[in-house]
């Protein structure tokens, strides 16, 4: 019984929080100010991350929240404090409102269709195959080592552009010094 | 050895082409170029010589000497072979003989002239091909001699190309003989196909045994003799030879009265053995040679310009030549190319001397009275006139009366009619050489003052070789060339119940010819007023003869003007600029006008370029379900 | 419904609904945020399909994306600042240079 509630408090939960994670993209559509968008876009990050939690995979969960929402849109939120002191309100919407409703209307209707064909009839276990960080970062760094690889030397061509960027800048600024 | 004959004129071509030209900086003297241009040519002559005697010594069985396989076509092959028979040898010992001394000439006669080494080059490549021509033992390399003695002309004529009406001379020639040659290509081929081999003996003893039911004989006569009207001068295609005339006067002689114009005659003697089986182009032959000559000679005696006489006079005398081919009579017609070129090239060679002595002057309206002054010029001269007048003893009246006695009583075509009209024209070469003759050197003087004040005569480089042709031209007629020939070129059978007709007919030769140099003597010996008076009579018909019968307007306005409206209108106007160049245009126009239309997706604008790539995101799922 | 088609039918919405956000709003800074909707949208349905198999090959996948969205902004917001600082705006209207 217990368990026949926890799985419908678990559905229930992840309704929730799915709905929650759509309204609040939907909001990221609608609001003006973009530190209020940024907001949204935390919020549905920090909903999905509790999605991931009840699928099982909670170290996805933990990396959603850390590395997405710590880092990536702490980032996000100081560089919109940065430049909004100069920024007055523009408009809103650019000028394909409309043709992009309707893209967006197709959009959905395409890709739910394709989705919904290729699906096996009745599919199981969304929520079956749980595994923990520990067998994760085993296969990682076992099978996938070469792509773990990869990942440290995407990072350092990131930090080279960066520095580029820094060289790119400090150029157009004496550039613009000198008239 | 005979590879060596060929070979020595080439070698001097090569050295003072390269060390005496502007091309090799002009590295050597004027001995250089004497020693080298004319010593190589001797000396082939010497060869040729020796050739001779060694052909004698083996029975007169031809030589044959294969220098040079040039190409191997799947089972077929081409050399490069040489052929030594008795009418090679004739033509052989001709062109190096008659060759050479001109060569001599020109010493003399070039000597102020800055070009001197060019012109040895030319006349040493000239004589190169002309060997080519005249040893080759297939049609594929007389073919090639055949186009190089063209070249060579082309590149003499238009010796001077600085005045542009000598070069529009040498690309007339040159022109005026492609069109023959394709109808000896034309030939070729047919020989060709039926036979794999164009080695003109084999040909001729093919025909022999009975090729002509395979392949028609008439054919292949008729294509090649359009060659041989080509090279030949023979109408249609005479139009070349007085043009040519712009050309230095040695190079009138040796090309365009010795050599290069019997290189027709020499054709088809060689290929009797096709002739002999094709009464219908021996026919044409004939009759077009006999009209030939008879225009000709007709145009002949108005000209004003002492080459032109010549150069009408040689148009003439060839035409005679193929008349004697086409009634069967071939060692007949190589015995007159002898003979002919002889005097013919002793006429040329002394104009040459006139021209020389007088500055410059070749009207003869405005000669006379050189007879004391350029006394060796003058009887040279003299004596060839005489030769080629039929004059006995000389050589022309041998030759030129077994010409028309085979025209009369041949069983292969001659007739009457044939003997007439050649009788005509042979009164008509009496007439108008002697005409010349005394206009030029006889009378009172009509020269300008100051041309008459430097009169001299010409070196002795010069007038050696007048004096030696001239001694040829009278002695030549003895040495019997038919009765030497005949092993290889049967004269054709007489009729047998002409045979008493022989001596009437020599008899009135001798006549004619007189009569000529009396009526010459007539209209011209005292003055011009005769022959003013004569002209005023007869207006209109000397303004045709003057005109050449307007036949070169003729052809300008059939031929010359529809092409040029052809390439223009047709090939320039439409084909290049509206097809071609309208087409190239056209596809770049297409591709501006198609970029300028794709640009207007470029609007800058970011938001636009995100919803291109929603709606490819949406049109590539729903293509995907075609084969869902 | 059972919850597979519920998660995927959600990580549909949020891709086009990023999608959207990036065709519709003006403001550069929105427009990455958009972005990172998408990048989100991806995530979950990869997740969805992971959790299905034994295998964490899905999971490594998630991780690659973590990193490269990461690395993305880390880089793209330099670049939109220099940007910003040549045309003095946010709004990307002005940005149209490589018009034609």
């Amino acid at each position: 019984m217990i368990e026949t509630l926890l799985q419908s408090l678990d559905t229930l939960l992840l309704l929730l929080f799915g709905v929650c994670a759509l309204v609040a993209a939907a909001l990221m559509i609608v609001l003006r100010q973009p530190m209020r968008v940024a907001m949204a876009l935390i919020s549905t990050m920090v909903f999905l991350g509790g999605i991931y939690g009840l699928l099982g995979v909670h170290f996805i969960a933990a990396f959603q929240v850390l590395i997405y929402v710590g880092a990536v849109m702490v980032f996000m939120v100081y560089v919109i404090m940065l430049l909004e002191v100069r920024e007055s309100e523009g408009r809103r919407y650019s000028g394909l409102l409309l043709p992009g409703l309707a893209g967006f209307v197709l959009l959905v209707g395409a890709i739910g269709v394709s989705v919904w064909r290729s699906l096996p009839p009745h599919h199981d276990s969304a929520g079956g195959a749980a595994f923990g960080i520990s067998k994760f970062s085993i296969s990682f760094l076992n099978d996938y080592w070469l792509h773990f690889e990869l990942t440290s030397v995407l990072l350092l061509a990131a930090v080279v552009a960066a520095l580029a960027v820094i060289r790119v800048s400090r150029r157009a600024d004496e550039a613009r010094r000198r008239g | 050895m005979l590879t060596l004959i060929v070979l020595l004129p080439l070698l001097g071509f090569l050295l003072n082409g390269v060390l005496a030209t502007q091309l090799g900086g002009n590295r050597v003297g004027k001995s250089f170029v004497t020693i080298v241009g004319c010593g190589l040519p001797i000396l082939s002559f010497l060869l040729v010589v020796k050739v001779f005697f060694d052909l004698q010594a083996g029975g007169y069985a031809p030589l044959v000497e294969t220098a040079y396989r040039w190409a191997l076509v799947g089972r077929s092959s081409f050399e490069i072979a040489f052929y030594f028979d008795r009418l090679s040898a004739v033509m052989a010992l001709i062109v190096t003989g008659v060759g050479s001394v001109i060569h001599v000439y020109s010493v003399g006669y070039m000597a102020h002239d800055k070009s001197f080494g060019r012109f040895f080059a030319y006349l040493n490549l000239f004589l190169f091909f002309m060997l080519l021509l005249v040893l080759g033992r297939s049609l594929l390399v007389l073919f090639v001699g055949w186009e190089g003695v063209g070249l060579a002309s082309y590149l003499l004529i238009g010796f001077w190309f600085e005045d542009l009406a000598n070069a529009r001379a040498g690309k007339k020639a040159f022109v005026v003989n492609r069109i023959g040659d394709a109808g000896f290509l034309l030939g070729m081929f047919v020989l060709y196909q039926a036979f794999g081999t164009l080695n003109m003996d084999s040909i001729n003893s093919a025909f022999g045994i009975g090729a002509a039911k395979v392949v028609p004989a008439s054919l292949v006569g008729i294509l090649l003799f359009i060659g041989a009207t080509g090279k030949s001068a023979q109408i249609p295609l005479h139009v070349w030879l007085p043009d040519a005339m712009a050309g230095p006067t040695p190079v009138s002689a040796l090309i365009h009265a010795a050599t290069m114009v019997t290189a027709g005659i020499y054709l088809v003697a060689r290929m009797s053995g096709v002739y002999l089986h094709a009464p219908e182009a021996s026919a044409v032959i004939a009759v077009v040679g006999v009209a030939t000559a008879f225009f000709a000679a007709t145009v002949a005696i108005v000209q004003t310009d002492i080459k032109k006489v010549l150069a009408y006079s040689t148009v003439s005398q060839l035409g005679l030549m193929f008349l004697a081919l086409g009634v069967g009579a071939y060692g007949v017609a190589i015995f007159h190319v002898v003979t002919h070129a002889f005097f013919k090239a002793c006429l040329f060679l002394g104009a040459g001397s006139v021209i020389h002595a007088l500055g410059g002057e070749q009207d003869i309206r405005r000669m006379g009275g050189l007879r004391q002054r350029i006394p060796v010029t003058f009887w040279t001269f003299a004596i060839a006139t005489a030769a080629i007048a039929g004059i006995p003893p000389l050589a022309g009246f041998f030759s030129k009366d077994e010409i028309l006695w085979f025209a009369f009583a041949s069983t292969r075509g001659g007739s009457p009619l044939l003997w007439g009209v050649a009788a005509l024209t042979a009164l008509m070469t009496a007439f108008y050489m002697f005409r010349l003759l005394w206009l030029t050197f006889m009378g009172e003087s009509r020269m300008a003052a100051k041309v008459e004040a430097h009169v001299h005569e010409s070196p002795l480089s010069m007038t050696g070789v007048l004096m030696l042709l001239a001694l040829l031209s009278a002695v030549g007629g003895f040495f019997a060339l038919p009765h030497f020939l005949e092993p290889q070129l049967p004269l054709p059978v007489v009729d047998e119940a002409l045979h008493h007709l022989e001596k009437p007919l020599l008899v009135l030769s001798i006549v004619i010819a007189f009569a000529g140099l009396a009526a010459a003597a007539y209209v011209f010996g005292a003055g011009t007023s005769r022959a003013e008076g004569l002209q005023r009579r007869f207006a209109g018909l000397h303004r045709w003869l003057s005109g050449k019968y307007f036949i070169d307007e003729l052809y300008e306005r059939l031929i010359g003007r529809p092409l040029v409206w052809l390439s223009d209108f047709v090939f320039l106007r439409l084909g290049d600029r509206v097809l071609l160049d309208g087409t190239l245009n056209g596809l770049a126009a297409l591709g501006r006008r198609g970029a300028g239309l794709l640009v207007r997706l470029q609007t800058g604008s970011l938001h636009l370029y995100a919803w291109f790539v929603l709606v490819g995101i949406v049109g590539a799922l729903l293509w995907s379900w075609r084969h869902a | 419904m059972d919850r597979t088609q519920l998660l995927l039918g959600l990580a549909v919405a949020l891709f086009s609904l990023g999608l959207l956000g990036v065709i519709v709003r003006r403001n550069v800074l929105v427009m990455l945020m958009c972005m990172e909707l998408m990048l989100n949208g991806v995530i979950l349905s990869l997740v969805t399909f992971a959790q299905q198999t034994a295998t964490t090959v899905g999971a490594v996948l998630v991780f690659l994306i973590f990193v490269v969205a990461t690395a993305e902004i880390a880089l793209a917001i330099p670049i939109v600042l220099l940007l910003v600082r040549e045309k003095r705006t946010l709004d990307l209207a002005a940005y149209s240079d490589l018009k034609g």
